[in-house]
């Protein structure tokens, strides 16, 4: 019975001691954004990048030593899941996390990772309220909308000069954050919308606001929020014979709109962060990214993929995985990424970023603007 | 015309197609509640499924290459209403029928169970996103001044209302003709006393919920054609506005359900026409509250007398 006892508890700290050598030997990156729900796709983007950054990184010998692990969680775009998602990171003892995506769901995460001294990344949220709190451990990859809606205005402005513009949104942080900074700026230019609006998510039937920009003779609509609305008002409002042009964010840029609108979808002006995947210094990583049968074209792959190269360059630089550490590296630095030279401000977003305005096509194809 | 007056007619004719399909999903939860005082929450499930189905019918037959628009309609007709129902049916038989005679919020429970179920059940099998036909009825006529404001009224809104009123002529009749309609009345009336008198009151209940369902997935049909987009969480919405509509009209009263879901469509088309359209819900929801605030057992409801 002695032995039998020993044997146990050798096997027990046998194992114990394997535990923690697994445990040293990779560092787990936490993928927090929507598996599941209406704007799933998007999580696929950030998804493929962050998956592809770490393949590579892998490959090349991982960071310190130590192998990476990404481990996804699903919040579904849902705020209330997000907070859960946060929680159940911690819990695990994850102590960097790539996402969330939905800036309603980023901004209650974001809290907790703080809190918590967890350094948080997000490749795709733009709301500007994410990173006013004076954060230490929030960064994001990708420009705000405060960025991207004066870009927008200003190519309004200049280029497409409506008569009657009409500005819609959906609501939510995103889209309405997005429609309220297009106002603010074609208003210092005197062009007054006729219209400020907002819709519902989840709404199929739009023919009431239809007949309302038919009424007010708009010819140009800037719509803030996401392709499953816009995807349906520009349905609806071709088959009305609205003879409008509609222009929208990233988050209405991607094939599934042509999928819902058709033909409808042809000629919309989407502003999108530049196509990194066209840069010729990316080419060999978009060939490994499709040779496994995914898409590197979304716009948050690039980011999400120069999310873990900060994450990792600050690691290497600074010898440890330690967060604070790591958080005011980041902030002093700057790092040479797949999306080009990033370095931070104060309050963990980017310095600079720049957008592209893109003409849709109806096969889900886009073209520069000239 | 006027220009203003063009304007309303074609808020109004917007207002009367969302208002019909309502109507069309409403009477699955007022003829439920009339008959067994239960508020079936799965229905709008019920609804999302058969559009999926129809969806799926359609693009097959189109795919298979075949060009007769009646025939793809009416085989997606069928097939919807058979496999919608057969849900409908099943639902009752597993998750209320075992529940009956229960203190009545345990087949509520039930039913919301049933709800997220039934969702994530097509979440699981058909995927989360948005699936799209391309249109297959366009085209429709336009009148007025172009120069003021040119209403249009297009071929699908025409068919929404043909196929909603032939539904409901055809759901009365058999309500005021048939034997099962006499049974479904004299069930709704007193279930216990139909039930002593012979009648085989599970049988009805049954076929209650199978009308119900094939009713949902006629609407689902319409609205699949007429939006072109399904997605699994159409069925919450959708089940939400159909419900209001039946408490709005009296629940438990089917010419009720179908006038609540006109003045809910219309009152939805009203208020985004001359208000911020953001405050069309908040201006249905609180006719909704006024109304039953006057009057608590809807427009057209009998007041409910306790049953001793």
């Amino acid at each position: 019975m002695k032995k039998f006892t020993r044997t146990l508890l050798s096997v027990g700290t046998a194992l114990c001691l394997y535990g923690a050598a697994a445990q040293a030997d990779t560092i787990k990156i936490g993928l927090a954004g929507p598996a599941t729900g209406p704007v799933a796709q998007y999580g696929d983007m950030q998804k493929i990048g962050v998956l592809a950054a770490i393949e590579q990184i892998n490959k090349a010998g991982g960071v310190n030593g130590m192998l990476l692990e990404g481990v996804i969680y699903d919040d579904a775009c849902d705020p209330k899941q997000a907070v859960a998602v946060a929680n159940k990171i911690v819990n695990d003892g994850i102590l960097h996390v790539v996402g969330h995506l939905c800036s309603s769901s980023t901004e209650p995460a974001s809290d907790i990772y703080e809190e918590e001294g967890v350094l948080m990344i997000t490749a795709a949220s733009t709301s500007p309220s994410i990173t006013e709190k004076g954060y230490q451990m929030i960064f994001r990859t990708i420009g705000l909308d405060s960025m991207q809606g004066p870009f927008a205005a200003q190519y309004i402005i200049n280029s497409v000069k409506p008569k009657n513009m009409a500005i819609i949104h959906d609501k939510q942080q995103y889209g309405e954050g997005l429609a309220t900074a297009v106002k603010n700026e074609v208003e210092k230019a005197g062009i007054k919308p006729v219209m400020f609006e907002g819709v519902t998510p989840g709404d199929k039937d739009f023919s009431a606001l239809i007949a309302k920009l038919k009424r007010n003779n708009v010819d140009f609509v800037y719509y803030g929020g996401y392709h499953p609305e816009l995807g349906l008002i520009l349905r609806q409002a071709n088959a009305k014979g609205l003879d409008a042009r509609f222009m929208g964010p990233e988050g209405v840029g991607n094939p599934d709109i042509s999928k819902i609108a058709g033909e409808a979808s042809e000629g919309l002006l989407v502003t999108l962060p530049q196509s990194f995947e066209k840069d010729p210094a990316n080419q060999a990583l978009v060939k490994a990214i499709t040779d496994k049968g995914e898409d590197p074209s979304g716009p948050f792959v690039f980011p999400a993929y120069s999310a873990i190269e900060v994450m990792t360059a600050a690691m290497t630089a600074t010898g440890t995985t330690d967060t604070e550490k790591l958080a005011d590296y980041i902030r002093a630095n700057t790092f040479k990424t797949t999306t080009g030279e990033l370095s931070f401000n104060e309050k963990g977003d980017l310095k600079e970023f720049s957008f592209v305005v893109y003409d849709w096509h109806a096969d889900g194809t886009k073209t520069p603007v000239q | 015309m006027s220009e203003t007056l063009l304007y309303l007619i074609q808020q109004l004719i917007n207002g009367l197609t969302i208002g019909s399909t309502y109507a069309l999903i409403a009477i699955g939860y007022t003829m439920v509640y009339g008959i067994i005082g239960m508020i079936n929450f799965a229905h709008g499930e019920v609804y999302m499924i058969g559009s999926y189905i129809s969806f799926i019918v359609i693009a097959g037959l189109l795919g298979m290459g075949m060009v007769s628009l009646p025939l793809i309609l009416f085989i997606a007709l069928v097939i919807a209403v058979l496999i919608a129902s057969t849900y409908g049916w099943t639902v009752e038989r597993v998750a209320y029928r075992p529940l009956r005679g229960t203190n009545r919020l345990i087949p509520l429970i039930s039913a919301i169970g049933m709800s997220i179920f039934l969702q994530n059940y097509v979440v699981l099998s058909q995927g989360s996103r948005d699936v799209a036909l391309p249109p297959m009825i366009s085209g429709g006529w336009t009148f007025g001044d172009p120069s003021l404001f040119e209403v249009s009224f297009s071929y699908m809104q025409l068919f929404i209302w043909v196929a909603t009123f032939i539904t409901m002529l055809g759901l009365t009749l058999f309500i005021s003709r048939s034997r099962m309609g006499r049974a479904c009345r004299a069930c709704s009336e007193d279930l216990g006393m139909t039930n002593l008198l012979g009648v085989d009151t599970n049988r009805v209940i049954a076929m209650t919920f199978i009308i119900g369902a094939a009713l949902a997935a006629i609407a689902g049909l319409l609205l699949s054609l007429y939006y072109g987009v399904v997605n699994p969480f159409i069925g919450f919405m959708a089940g939400l506005k159909a419900f209001t509509a039946a408490v709005l009209g009296g629940i438990g009263s089917i010419p009720g359900a179908v006038l609540g879901g006109l003045i809910l469509g219309v009152t939805e088309a009203l208020t985004a026409a001359y208000f911020p359209s953001e405050y069309k819900d908040v201006v249905a929801f609180s006719l909704l509250i006024l109304i039953l605030l006057f009057r608590p057992s809807g427009l057209l409801g009998k007041p409910e007398v306790e049953k001793v």
